[in-house]
């Protein structure tokens, strides 16, 4: 493990932690929301999340700086975001994304967004307030099996506690065909808390799968 | 235009995008005490006040804003 080094990222890492959110929201399949939800090519939706990686909102999926990478021989090869839930009466951060989706995806993809609404209402999930978030895990192909995600995790939930020892609680929301993470994030001592489901045949044109479901993981 | 023409307007945005009218439309309604205000419809809300007054927001200016009162203050500063 001495050859990997972890850190935390800066504004030169967003074109791979594009790549990070693209390949984890992906989540092994074709579509992509960010795609496919907005009628936009993916090359479009990797300009857009790059510039939500821009603007530097914290509390949110797009928080640049509490996001970590692992880097082997000075190469990126894995990354994780992490935020607190409504830190400090901060808005949530369902609304800190809508509103960049909004400002950088501009009106025709939420328009288009808006016809489509039905086809992932019932996925939608929301998130406990001042519990440590957990989203986006990618590893390169090339290293999986060095344990860099339980690396990952844990390191993020070892800065966010010493940074906060007021945290109970740390969730993770994921698809729910994601059968091998989950399996992981079980020996990592997360449990099952909920399913969120679409009925909507058309979902899974859209999505990778048409059920989200929530973990977690109380801490000691 | 006077402050409770656009909490009308907005009112009856919120009706259109929610689908319902089980709220008590004040300047302190939110998000989080709104049924089916959410991630979602956020963005539709945003998009038809934009469009209604012909205007456009700063994501600053979204993520400061808690409430209808402050949707309303917003409209005000740029019609």
């Amino acid at each position: 493990m001495s050859e990997y080094t972890i850190r935390k990222a800066n504004e030169n890492d967003i074109p791979f932690l594009t790549d990070v959110v693209i390949e984890a929201e992906k989540s092994n399949c074709k579509q992509l929301s960010f795609s496919t939800l907005f009628n936009l090519s993916e090359e479009t939706a990797r300009k857009h999340i790059a510039s939500m990686f821009d603007e530097e909102i914290d509390g949110c999926e797009f928080s640049l700086s509490n996001y970590l990478i692992v880097e082997y021989e000075g190469k990126r090869v894995a990354g994780l975001g992490a935020w607190i839930e409504a830190f400090d009466g901060n808005q949530p951060s369902a609304i800190l994304k809508s509103n960049l989706i909004s400002y950088t995806f501009g009106k025709d993809a939420v328009a288009y967004l808006k016809t489509k609404a039905h086809l992932i209402k019932g996925m939608l999930t929301e998130r406990e307030p001042m519990t440590l978030q957990i989203e986006y895990l990618f590893v390169d192909y090339a290293h999986r099996g060095k344990k860099l995600g339980s690396l990952l995790f844990r390191t993020q939930e070892d800065l966010h506690r010493e940074k906060y020892p007021e945290l109970k609680k740390v969730q993770l929301h994921l698809f729910g065909n994601n059968y091998v993470a989950q399996e992981i994030y079980k020996k990592m001592d997360y449990v099952f808390v909920s399913s969120h489901k679409s009925d909507e045949p058309e979902t899974m044109e859209y999505l990778p799968y048409n059920e989200k479901i929530i973990m977690e993981k109380t801490f000691k | 235009m006077q402050r409770s023409e656009i909490m009308d307007q907005i009112r009856k945005i919120l009706i259109s995008v929610l689908n319902h009218e089980n709220f008590e439309m004040t300047e302190s309604l939110s998000a989080t005490d709104t049924d089916g205000w959410d991630s979602l419809t956020h963005m539709m809300i945003v998009s038809e006040v934009e469009k209604t007054y012909g205007i456009a927001f700063k994501l600053k200016e979204l993520n400061k804003m808690r409430n209808v009162g402050d949707l309303i203050d917003l409209v005000v500063s740029k019609i």
